[in-house]
């Protein structure tokens, strides 16, 4: 059955292969999973051996060669014979002795052809992709077509056998989910069910349409004399032939139409139809095969009704079936919390056991595979992380184009089976004939009834797109072969002309759609960035038609949708989304959201390579040394008074005991170097953990930081010293601003300095995080979603010098025009703006991934104490002393003073609450990084005791610093001030 | 058919033809529309002109829309009192403007006016902090809505005079293509 001649080279070259597939494949894809087991199955059903299953499972699983023949031959006979077939059989009739090497074919060769026709398919697609010449002139599908061709003839002449042809349950059981699942799940939502109506009307009574249509011309053909007399058909037969031939095929379709870029509505109504006309070939198909069976004599007016009916049955029930699993799917996902590494999977499986359960009901599988994609996407996206996002992604789109390239080169390697098929020109012809015009008929005819309904009009060309774009493809070819010869005498001239109609839709009209679109001057999909604008108006448009139809009494499609949306979020959303990722929902913040993020990274790219060099020489960069000292240390003076404000009030809170044990330990462990390789042991199946690299790195941060904040810090106690706490406010406030501009030109070169040495490290660190986001643990990710979502309530806590850093860089790196982002940063108005300001802004525009090392950072700068100054400061703050503000050069300091409209404490209580569990998981991660933040103590003469043991009760304890936070803010006038602003 | 005559005169229907994208038809059709919501107040009979309005009250407490947020807004910008209480021609004028006929400059202009709260030819923040709210139904802060407010204008506005102009706001809109084309309604 096999031909280990041609395979023996091959073999021979990727003999490992086999077994890192059967390990790396992943564990979604039933098929291997299946093809995996069946051995199993065998062997434990017919062996009488009483080898453990253990030792069976192993040899199975590890699939090599050598690995069944290296263990003791009493194992290995029993286990392997069973599971081979006669080749084997002969080696137990030999005296058992050991084998060095043991040829095991047998053992593997399924999923090993699997693997090597994979792993062939995507070679030749890499090839026709060196020469971009080739494939942006001939589409893809057509290559893997000639490719198989090609290979099908080369195993042929080898052979004289044909060995592989597209197998119809191979084609449906493992082909074609991957893409059904690929498009049903990144389907536009709005726009396929903005044209739904249109669609459904091409899936149904199109196809209905082409098949009868074409099914009766042939008979009247045949009856006319003009077909061969060899071809054996009736009415029946024609009908069954019309049922599989007319079908627009979503594989096809899908191959051409993506390379070719026509507009999205072009798209989605012949795309849609291709996918929903599925249930309507499913059910032609299943009553003209039964038809045929019973003899066309014999059917009854009953069987049409039940054919009828069953029409209905299949394509409702497969959307139904499709719905309750996607309803499943979200629902799962939103618990998916503590095992985020199988989120992905369970993604696949669910939507997969969809298309099967619908396949077992005999109902319209892509219907039900097609609509649970659909449907789950929105909730499944707002739950899962944002790394399995990536992978879900990754994985669809990897699985569905391989699917792709297999089919089409099973076409080509099919067709070169002559056994199987018989020629007829006049068949072949008129089908050909047929299946063009009364595609072309069908289409103007609906066109015309259609756009009398459609708001937006198909026009001429459209209509000759649609046309054109109806190519047939695999599925008609595998529904062929499905058909029982003894019951259609005529298949072999069926299977002729599918194939025949199959390569000319694909090559001749898959070649010419190209020219033809650009001859038409078909409008093609404009690839615009979207706006937030946009997206304002659509929605308030939307909300405009519904009310004006609502006015109108007239329940259009404004007014359901309205009605769903309104459903949707009161119910629906609450159900299948997390709390958290409820929260963040609201489209528009999402999409301004993800313009932030594209700032944010162009940012980065633009930066890069200013960043690494800045790395390599820090020197000699004096504008980013000058600015550093502008912004940089500014906001970080500000962040430390900041933290301060509840360091005072804590002060009395704690034990003498708590503190010194918490001193003392965090002294200990804040010296010491974390030994360089202690994270390379951490192994978890359930979650990636970040990079040891990365870990250091930050560890190297962290001490630069705290060496810097130290030196720092003393000159700002030094400072502080000098003052009293109960000192008058007006005099206080004197002293600092003078002594702000004093210390000035000492302090900052110094910590300048330090500053460059950490700050390129973060960010180029970031710029590699940024496209596969840093998911160390789900805290992270979800902490970082709903950081952003939260925004202001947050922020003062955890993002700021976040913020203040990502933003540093940019303005010498975004262009002139005055973007929002420009608007919107903080530098551009003022450094000296509140911290929380400035932070809350700010760190939406820092990617999500940043956080987690900004948060370490911070923890660290959080810990830095001075309460008096921050005092001072404050009080400084608000009367913006003119020294400051030249040195700044930032007139805009005054048109945003103190607007602090984001100092919204209360709302963190409540925040606090709803994220309660997450905040554990974050907690052990503060721990973690506890020692990292303890900085001081020592190097600095001590302002006093007090205030320095206080620090660490509050990094233990987040709640009640919130707590105390929001007392001292409601009390502080700084509040007041905010809350006018607001 | 004959019922035609007894509603409007020949010489009002002509009238409402030519200040409307309607067909005589679709007009008809839309005084049904229109006396459906109050049969009580609105006549049979509209060859003598009379002076009916629909109070603002009825058309904002109608159940349907409940939700919609731009319910009170759509109603004032429409009626000719600015007030919200709609006359036949009002509520012809509305559906005109919706229908496919209509140009999209009159389209924009009209969405122009239903954004613009205050009524200053201008859509100032104000505006789109309002528009925004309602849409976004308080789900998100003061500060996030200022937020994406600032983004919004700042990528409309051409002049940078911290505000859109009518035609900030039509330059906007024609950037993406079919962007009007779906504000239609059939009736």
């Amino acid at each position: 059955m096999h031909s280990p001649v041609l395979f023996q080279l091959v073999v021979l070259v990727t003999s490992t292969f086999c077994a890192v597939w059967t390990a790396d494949f992943p564990g979604s894809d039933a098929s291997v999973i299946s093809e995996i087991l069946e051995p199993v199955g065998i062997a434990v059903e017919s062996s009488p051996s009483s080898a453990p299953p253990l030792h069976r499972q192993y040899g199975v699983d590890t699939g090599k060669i050598a690995s069944a023949a290296a263990r003791a031959p009493v194992i290995t006979d029993p286990m392997v014979s069973p599971t081979s077939p006669p080749g084997n059989r002969h080696r137990e009739t030999e005296p058992v002795s050991f084998e060095i090497v043991k040829w095991n074919w047998e053992h593997a060769h399924g999923p090993f052809l699997v693997a090597v026709w994979i792993m062939v398919a995507s070679l030749a697609k890499i090839l026709f992709h060196l020469s971009s010449k080739v494939t942006t002139v001939v589409p893809e599908s057509c290559l893997l077509i000639l490719l198989g061709l090609g290979l099908g003839g080369i195993v042929l002449a080898a052979t004289n056998r044909t060995e592989y042809q597209l197998d119809p349950k191979m084609f449906f059981l493992f082909l074609l989910p991957p893409i059904v699942l690929d498009s049903g799940y990144f389907m536009p939502s709005r726009l396929f069910f903005d044209n739904i109506g249109t669609i459904l009307m091409y899936a149904v009574v199109g196809t209905l349409w082409n098949s009868s249509a074409t099914g009766l011309a042939l008979w009247g053909i045949k009856q006319a004399g003009l077909m061969d007399e060899k071809v054996d058909a009736g009415l029946m037969d024609f009908l069954l032939f019309g049922s599989l031939i007319s079908a627009v095929d979503p594989v096809a379709v899908l191959a051409v139409f993506e390379e070719v870029h026509v507009n999205e509505t072009l798209f989605i109504i012949v795309f849609g139809e291709s996918l929903l006309n599925d249930a309507v070939t499913v059910v032609l198909y299943k009553v003209f095969n039964t038809f045929v069976e019973m003899g066309s004599d014999k059917v009854r007016a009953v069987d049409y009704v039940k054919g009828v009916a069953s029409f209905f049955v299949v394509s409702l029930g497969g959307t139904v079936v499709g719905l309750v699993f996607a309803f499943i799917l979200a629902l799962t996902t939103r618990f998916t919390k503590r095992a985020r590494i199988i989120e992905p999977l369970f993604v696949f499986l669910l939507v997969y056991l969809s298309y099967l359960t619908a396949e077992i009901a005999s109902l319209s599988s892509i219907l039900a595979m097609t609509f649970c994609g659909l449907c789950c996407k929105k909730y499944v996206e707002a739950n899962i992380s944002q790394k399995s996002r990536t992978t879900v992604k990754y994985t669809m789109k990897t699985m569905a184009s391989i699917a792709e390239t297999i089919i089409f080169m099973f076409l080509g390697i099919s067709a070169v089976d002559t056994s199987m098929w018989t020629w007829d020109s006049a068949l072949v012809l008129f089908t050909l004939v047929f299946v063009f015009v009364f595609r072309a008929v069908g289409v103007i005819l609906q066109t015309w009834v259609l756009n009398r309904f459609r708001l937006c009009p198909l026009d001429r060309i459209d209509q000759v797109m649609m046309s054109y774009g109806g190519l047939r493809g695999a599925v008609a070819f595998a529904l062929v072969i499905l058909l029982d010869k003894s019951k259609v005498k005529a298949k072999d001239y069926f299977v002729a002309t599918t194939i025949t109609v199959v390569f000319f839709t694909v090559m001749f009209q898959g070649l010419t759609i190209k020219p033809l679109v650009k001859w038409l001057k078909v409008k093609r999909s404009n690839q615009h960035k979207p706006t937030l604008n946009e997206e304002l108006h659509e929605r308030a448009f939307d909300h405009i038609l519904a009310a004006v139809e609502d006015i109108a009494g007239h329940h259009g499609y404004h007014h359901w949708r309205d009605k769903w949306e309104h459903f949707d979020k009161k119910y629906l959303s609450q159900l299948l989304m997390r709390k958290s990722a409820y929260r963040i929902k609201d489209e528009i913040w999402d999409v301004y959201q993800k313009l932030n993020i594209r700032d944010a990274m162009s940012f980065v790219d633009q930066g890069g390579h200013v960043l690494s060099s800045a790395k390599l020489s820090l020197p000699s960069l004096p504008s980013r040394t000058s600015f550093s000292e502008t912004s940089v240390t500014n906001l970080l003076r500000e962040n430390g008074s900041g933290v301060c404000l509840d360091l005072q009030v804590i002060d009395t809170v704690r034990s003498g005991k708590d503190k010194e044990d918490t001193v003392m330990h965090h002294v200990l462990a804040g010296n010491l170097y974390k030994p360089r390789k202690r994270y390379q042991a951490n192994y978890s199946r359930h979650f990636i953990s970040a990079d040891e690299q990365e870990w250091q790195d930050r560890e190297v941060i962290q001490r630069n930081m705290r060496c810097r904040l130290e030196s720092f810090r003393s000159t700002k106690h030094s400072v502080y010293q000098s003052k009293g706490k109960s000192r008058h406010k007006k005099s206080q406030k004197k002293h600092r601003s003078s002594d702000v501009n004093g210390e000035v030109p000492n302090g900052k070169p110094k910590r300048n300095i330090s500053w460059q040495d950490t700050v390129p490290v973060v960010m180029t660190m970031d710029s590699e995080e940024e496209e596969e986001d840093n998911s160390e643990a789900e805290k992270e990710e979800d902490e970082g979603i709903t950081f952003v979502a939260r925004a202001a309530d947050e922020v003062l806590l955890e993002g700021k010098p976040s913020s203040t850093l990502g933003v540093c860089q940019s303005p010498f790196l975004l262009p002139p025009s005055p973007t929002c982002a420009e608007k919107e940063l903080p530098w551009k108005g003022d450094q000296g703006d509140l911290p929380a300001c400035v932070s809350s802004e700010t760190t939406k525009i820092v990617p999500i991934d940043l956080q987690q090392a900004w948060n370490q950072s911070i923890s660290s700068l959080e810990s830095l104490p001075s309460p008096p100054v921050s005092e001072a400061q404050q009080l400084q703050r608000r009367t913006v002393p003119p020294a400051r503000l030249e040195e700044r050069g930032a007139p805009a300091a005054l048109a945003r003073p103190l607007q602090d409209p984001r100092f919204q404490f209360p709302e963190r209580a409540t925040a606090a609450g709803r994220r309660s569990e997450e905040d554990s998981a974050e907690c052990i991660q503060q721990q973690e990084l506890r020692p990292l933040m303890s900085p001081d103590k020592q190097p600095r003469p001590g302002p006093s005791t007090g205030s320095a043991g206080a620090r660490w009760p509050v990094q233990f304890n987040r709640a009640a610093r919130v707590s105390l936070l929001k007392n001292l803010v409601t009390a502080s006038p700084y509040k007041g001030s905010g809350q006018t602003d607001l | 058919m004959g019922n035609k005559q007894t509603i409007f005169t020949a010489e009002q229907l002509d009238a409402y033809q030519d200040c409307t994208f309607f067909t005589r038809k679709e007009i008809l059709r839309l005084f049904h529309r229109y006396r459906d919501l109050a049969p009580q107040l609105v006549p049979l009979d509209y060859t003598s002109k009379p002076d009916v309005k629909l109070p603002y009250e009825l058309i904002t407490s109608m159940p349907e829309l409940k939700d919609n947020p731009f319910r009170q807004r759509i109603a004032e910008v429409f009626s000719e009192d600015g007030e919200g209480n709609m006359t036949l021609d009002d509520f012809l004028d509305m559906f005109s403007v919706l229908s496919e006929m209509a140009p999209r400059d009159l389209k924009a202009y009209y969405a122009f006016k239903i954004y613009d709260f205050n009524d200053d030819d201008y859509i100032c923040k104000s505006d789109l902090e309002k528009t925004l709210t309602r849409l976004t139904r308080n789900e998100l802060t003061p500060e996030e809505v200022r937020l994406v407010c600032e983004k919004v204008m700042d990528e409309a506005d051409l002049d940078n005079d911290g505000r859109l102009s009518l035609e900030d706001f039509q330059h906007m809109i024609a950037r993406a293509p079919d962007f009007l084309s779906t504000f239609h309604i059939r009736i």
